[in-house]
């Protein structure tokens, strides 16, 4: 990414992730993230999208806006990255505002109360998918479960808030993960 | 953790509020482990239980509407932030809603910032593994917590539980968008087969 002249501009950033977030109407935002920046736009190539896609989920946040945050500083800087952030949001949040606007309005009506009671017992499911999801990841290391199983104890059955959580679970689990000598 | 008889409505016309609000979000943000769901326990404690601007029942109508609108579900800050003031009207809803959301991102942008413009140095560290490696656990056990704890407040009988635990299975099995499970889950709904 030397050549400066094939660097995308603030407005181009803004364009292109808001190409993202429409295309991704419906699902599979980070499959058409990599299609337009890396296909389409080639701003980047797949091996630098990928990198960045590890450095976006390694880091707090939601992972498509981190990514969308990490383009748009490496070519522009925070800047960039406020025009990317912008560009990914605008249209999704406006349009979430005025769902929320419509729910908070309209929710007594029980038609709409009654779908939204259906709609709920799906959304739970997705909820509790999430960590069936990554679990096979962990499944055969002992003291990644009883990490796991720990922290779910700990903030089902004693009520530990997230916070102290993280911050006694996590250095305890880096420590015992940490690199040692030649093993890698 | 005692649970508190009275719930004082907390509303964010008066800054004051609003600031605390905007710095709770704030101080959240960097917190956010695998994308931003382990967050979900930790809102629900403070949009029902701390500031009592929503129900149980709104906060899962609103999960679900964050899941189903198109974007990051993670917009669902914004639907917090909304039902904080929406008492007072729509543009103090939407207007609050937008602060809740630059709140939560602010923190986390600005790391993701610099760790866009530093990261060779930030892959190759041995705190890099140990993180990924020590935080993933951690990360699991929360997302179950998360599951759970969305899932008792959503479903109350024996009928939801199943339609949960089919779309469950599938999410798992299947490569079907869930826009679908939610459109047939609110059909459900709309015949009265499931129930709040």
């Amino acid at each position: 990414m030397a050549d400066d002249a094939a660097q995308p501009t603030h407005w181009q950033l803004f364009i292109g992730m808001q190409q993202v977030a429409l295309s991704s109407f419906g699902g599979g935002l980070s499959a058409w993230s990599e299609r337009i920046v890396v296909e389409q736009r080639q701003w980047m190539t797949k091996e630098e999208f990928i990198t960045g896609l590890t450095v976006a989920r390694l880091f707090p946040g939601p992972n498509q806006i981190n990514m969308a945050v990490y383009i748009g500083s490496r070519f522009r800087g925070l800047t960039g990255a406020i025009a990317a952030l912008f560009g990914m949001l605008l249209l999704p949040f406006s349009l979430l505002m005025l769902l929320g606007l419509g729910y908070f309005y309209l929710h007594e009506i029980l038609a709409v109360d009654r779908v939204l009671a259906g709609v709920i017992t799906a959304s739970a499911g997705m909820a509790l998918s999430m960590g069936f999801k990554i679990a096979g990841a962990y499944s055969r290391d002992p003291v990644a479960m009883l990490l796991a199983g720990a922290s779910f104890l700990a903030m089902t059955v004693f009520h530990v808030r997230l916070v102290p959580l993280v911050l006694v679970a996590g250095p305890l689990a880096m420590a015992w993960y940490w690199p040692r000598g030649e093993q890698r | 953790m005692s649970a508190t008889a009275v719930c004082h409505a907390v509303q964010l016309g008066d800054w004051r509020q609003l600031l605390a609000v905007i710095w709770d979000f704030l101080s959240l943000s960097l917190f956010s482990l695998g994308g931003g769901n382990t967050l979900l326990t930790e809102y629900h404690r403070m949009a029902v239980d701390q500031y009592c601007w929503l129900s149980s029942r709104q906060f899962a109508d609103i999960y679900a509407i964050a899941e189903a609108a198109p974007g990051p579900s993670s917009m669902i800050v914004g639907l917090l932030g909304m039902g904080a003031a929406v008492k007072e009207g729509p543009l103090w809803g939407v207007f609050s809603g937008l602060m809740a959301e630059i709140a939560i991102l602010l923190p986390s942008t600005l790391l993701m910032v610099a760790a866009a413009l530093s990261w060779n140095r930030t892959l190759n560290s041995p705190g890099r593994v140990a993180f990924e490696r020590g935080l993933g656990p951690v990360t699991l056990g929360i997302l179950f917590a998360v599951g759970l704890k969305i899932l008792r407040i959503s479903d109350h009988d024996t009928p939801a539980y199943a339609v949960s635990l089919v779309v469950c299975v599938l999410m798992l099995r299947t490569k079907i968008s869930p826009l679908w499970f939610m459109a047939v889950a609110g059909l459900m709904g709309a015949l009265g087969l499931v129930n709040r």
